[in-house]
């Protein structure tokens, strides 16, 4: 034993650099509290799981972080583990409770006190309790945990002085009816209390951390020998958790709020779907339409095309000399193609950003109101057969409007497994609204029938991949169990502020490496890497029956989808060409800003995988689709 | 009587006795989904049941609702 544990953790430690971590529930303020706490802000939203990562701020002289919502320090998945580790690296931790869901919330707290970690509860959520008719006694339930207890109101920051205040009492009892399991671990183990109460709940990586001879097995898929205690434990807690909870909370009976009304029209399969459609219509018409075609058209096409690209390319031409040396920084620069200080910029800041900005707007929006929890319930039983959850109805639909923001979104996604699976169906088979744009106008010269014929084959890509995946793919499907949020009305300047950070925050990291994927191109252009590709494809493009010049037009859809498609109407082609060759350019590869997202989300194992998968699909599909026309005709 | 989740109509509450899986049931106890009877809120036809305890709501997806085994109430709603 350790009998000196205090002096290790808590605010006393004395350390250059004091932790603190906030910890809580999905949705129960901790993202709110932090930006309260600090002047950093944190991205706040009422949707589980969309803090990531841990984020960290200084509060005095002590370091905050924001943690992933959780309800239990565990490893049950990528968000449990990031902020099973920020609890057992911080010197303090506040709890932020949602005082709605004492019940829920109270296992965490009583977690982290059998686990010793200094804590301070903040029981936030004290103006919708308040509403609820929930009435709890603070002194007693700060008697009953033995750790200090401030109600808090995140949003409006009621508590927020006091519990800033309280922060240096932090801390846990000296024992608690835990204590009793730690028998059950082999003499001699070399834990701390926190680690000792992970290891009686079965937990592999403390197990796999602490090394436990016996428990810890090499095989590491083998259960743990203590799984039969977690279960004793975790119901031990929850026992002690009602009793607190019939000690300290009163509740009024109340009458059925009127978003609970709402959250059954949502729920509801006759309304909650058309409600859904409808959601994502105003998704699709927002960022495909509106913003896609309307607002980048007129970035594009008006203000680079007529003021700066020529701008740009009458000062460089007037900079740099007409000597030999000059010409490939020119050519780096200024290229059609992907010019540095002209396509490159208009891609960024006329393209992109205004895609950006819109996503995030209409995501925070629907975040904070808490309805992406109930549209992944109604969508879960048809993406299921793809081998996916509801939750991935964002990203695909998102994805009409821009593939690149859609990978991004796929953060919201459940598992890696569900995440990659999303992103592989999203680089091959959705076009983006820039795509369907231009395919729609082919599509149209050629009538309903290959429309039909388009939206079949590509149907069928996409259940075909999906399933493909699902059963090749390691690991299993994840059991869905999604807690759903209370619906709120959305409060503009919340969802304001967090588009303005995460704007900032996408554009900071997507921009150097948009630009040095360009250079990088630009490179293999000048020196003539791209015309040799060119001559490469020719095999291919001839096995589709299709002229060699289409092979350019696939060059130009490396770099980005519509190029592709809009390259097609300057090739004269039969009708069943034209068909196989947009069937041929939606399957090929993501842009090259999607292929760049697609590295930074999922690395490059993932991202070479979605790169090749498409070229392979897209040959294949189109090599069978040309085939088939051949045998009808 | 003792039936899958997946067969409980809304409205119905029931206890949740059996969860073969040992981390879905860890997860569910966590919730306290396991201390007593919930009410099963809705149930989408072919898709997720969404169950609901002292204000918790959440959603069971299919393939495991139709693993946990449940205890329904007696009709009348009596208290058992
Ligand atoms: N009424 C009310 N809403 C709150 C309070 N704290 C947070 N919220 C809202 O609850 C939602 C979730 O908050 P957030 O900080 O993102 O929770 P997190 O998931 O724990 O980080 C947001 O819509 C907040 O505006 C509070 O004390 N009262
Ligand atoms: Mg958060």
């Amino acid at each position: 034993m350790r009998a000196t544990e205090g002096a290790d953790r808590g605010l006393g430690s004395g350390d250059a650099e004091t932790s603190v971590a906030l910890v809580g529930a999905p949705n129960a303020g901790k993202s709110a509290l932090f930006g309260r706490l600090t002047a950093e802000y944190a991205d706040v939203s009422n949707y589980p799981g969309t803090t990531v990562e841990t984020t960290a701020a200084a509060l005095g002289s002590l370091r905050l972080s924001d943690t992933p919502g959780v309800h239990g320090i565990s490893s049950f998945s990528e968000a449990e583990r990031v902020t099973r580790t920020a609890v057992l690296e911080a010197d303090a931790v506040v709890n932020v409770v949602d005082a709605t869901q004492l019940g829920r919330d109270l296992f965490v707290t009583l977690q982290l006190t059998d686990m010793g970690v200094p804590t301070v509860v903040a029981l936030n959520m004290m103006d919708e309790a308040e509403a609820d008719g929930v009435a709890i006694d603070v002194d007693a339930l700060e008697s009953a945990l033995g750790v200090p207890v401030v109600p808090t109101v995140a949003v409006t920051g009621a508590g927020v002085d006091k519990l800033r205040d309280r922060l240096p009492e932090a801390s846990a009892p000296e024992s608690t009816p835990i204590d009793s399991y730690y028998d059950a671990l082999p003499d001699g183990v070399d834990a701390t209390r926190a680690e000792k109460t992970l290891l009686v709940e079965g937990d592999e990586p403390t197990a796999r951390r602490v090394g436990v001879p016996g428990l810890a097995t090499d095989g590491g898929d083998a259960p743990l020998a203590a799984v039969g205690e977690r279960e004793a434990v975790y119901r031990e807690r929850r026992t002690r958790v009602r009793s607190i909870v019939d000690d300290v909370e009163r509740v009024a009976a109340s009458e059925r709020a009127p978003e609970e009304r709402l959250g059954d029209l949502l729920l509801r399969p006759a309304t909650g779907i058309p409600i859904a459609l409808a959601l994502l219509a105003a998704v699709f018409y927002v960022m495909g339409v509106v913003v896609a075609q309307r607002v980048v058209g007129y970035a594009e096409g008006v203000l680079f095309a007529r003021y700066y690209t020529p701008a740009v390319e009458g000062v460089v031409a007037g900079l740099l000399p007409a000597s030999g040396w000059a010409a490939p920084v020119e050519f780096l620069l200024v290229n059609d193609n992907l010019g540095l200080a002209t396509v490159t910029v208009r891609y960024t800041l006329g393209v992109l950003l205004p895609l950006v900005v819109a996503f995030y707007l209409v995501i925070g929006t629907l975040e904070d109101a808490g309805v992406l929890p109930r549209l992944a319930v109604v969508t879960d039983r048809g993406l299921g057969r793809i081998g996916l959850s509801g939750r991935a109805v964002v990203p695909l639909i998102v994805g009409m409007g821009c593939v690149t923001m859609a990978v991004v979104s796929t953060r919201m996604v459940g598992s890696r497994r569900e995440r990659l699976i999303t992103t592989a169906l999203l680089g091959l088979a959705i076009p983006c609204s820039a795509q369907i744009g231009v395919i729609s106008g082919l599509l149209a010269e050629l009538g309903v029938v290959w429309w039909g014929g388009y939206l079949a084959v590509l149907l069928g890509v996409l259940g075909t991949a999906g399933v493909a995946l699902d059963r090749t793919l390691p690991g299993r499907r994840d059991a869905l169990i999604e807690q759903l949020p209370r619906l709120r009305l959305p409060r503009p300047t919340n969802v304001a502020r967090k588009t303005a950070n995460r704007t900032a925050a996408f554009l900071g990291e997507a921009a150097p490496l948009f630009g040095a994927t360009a250079a990088a191109v630009s490179t293999l252009d000048y020196v003539g890497a791209l015309d040799a590709v060119v001559g490469a494809l020719r095999p291919l493009t001839a096995a589709l029956g299709l002229p060699a010049s289409f092979g350019r037009v696939l060059v130009l859809g490396l770099i980005r989808r519509d190029f592709a498609a809009a390259g097609m109407t300057d090739l004269a082609l039969s009708a069943s060409q034209t068909f196989v060759g947009l069937v041929v350019v939606t399957l090929f590869v993501p842009c090259i800003l999607t292929m760049a997202m697609v590295l930074r989300e999922r690395g490059a194992r993932s991202a070479l995988l979605v790169w090749v998968g498409s070229w392979a699909t897209a040959f294949a599909v189109g090599g069978g689709v040309a085939a088939v026309l051949e045998v009808i005709a | 009587m003792v039936v899958a989740l997946s067969e409980v109509p809304s409205d119905e509450r029931v206890e949740l006795v059996d969860v073969p899986d040992d981390e879905c049931r860890a997860r569910l106890l966590r919730l306290g989904l396991l201390d007593g009877s919930v009410e099963c809120r809705r149930r989408i036809r072919n898709g997720p049941v969404v169950v609901r305890r002292r204000g918790t709501e959440v959603a069971l997806g299919r393939s495991l609702a139709r693993e946990i085994t449940v205890e329904r109430a007696p009709r009348d709603g009596a208290p058992q």
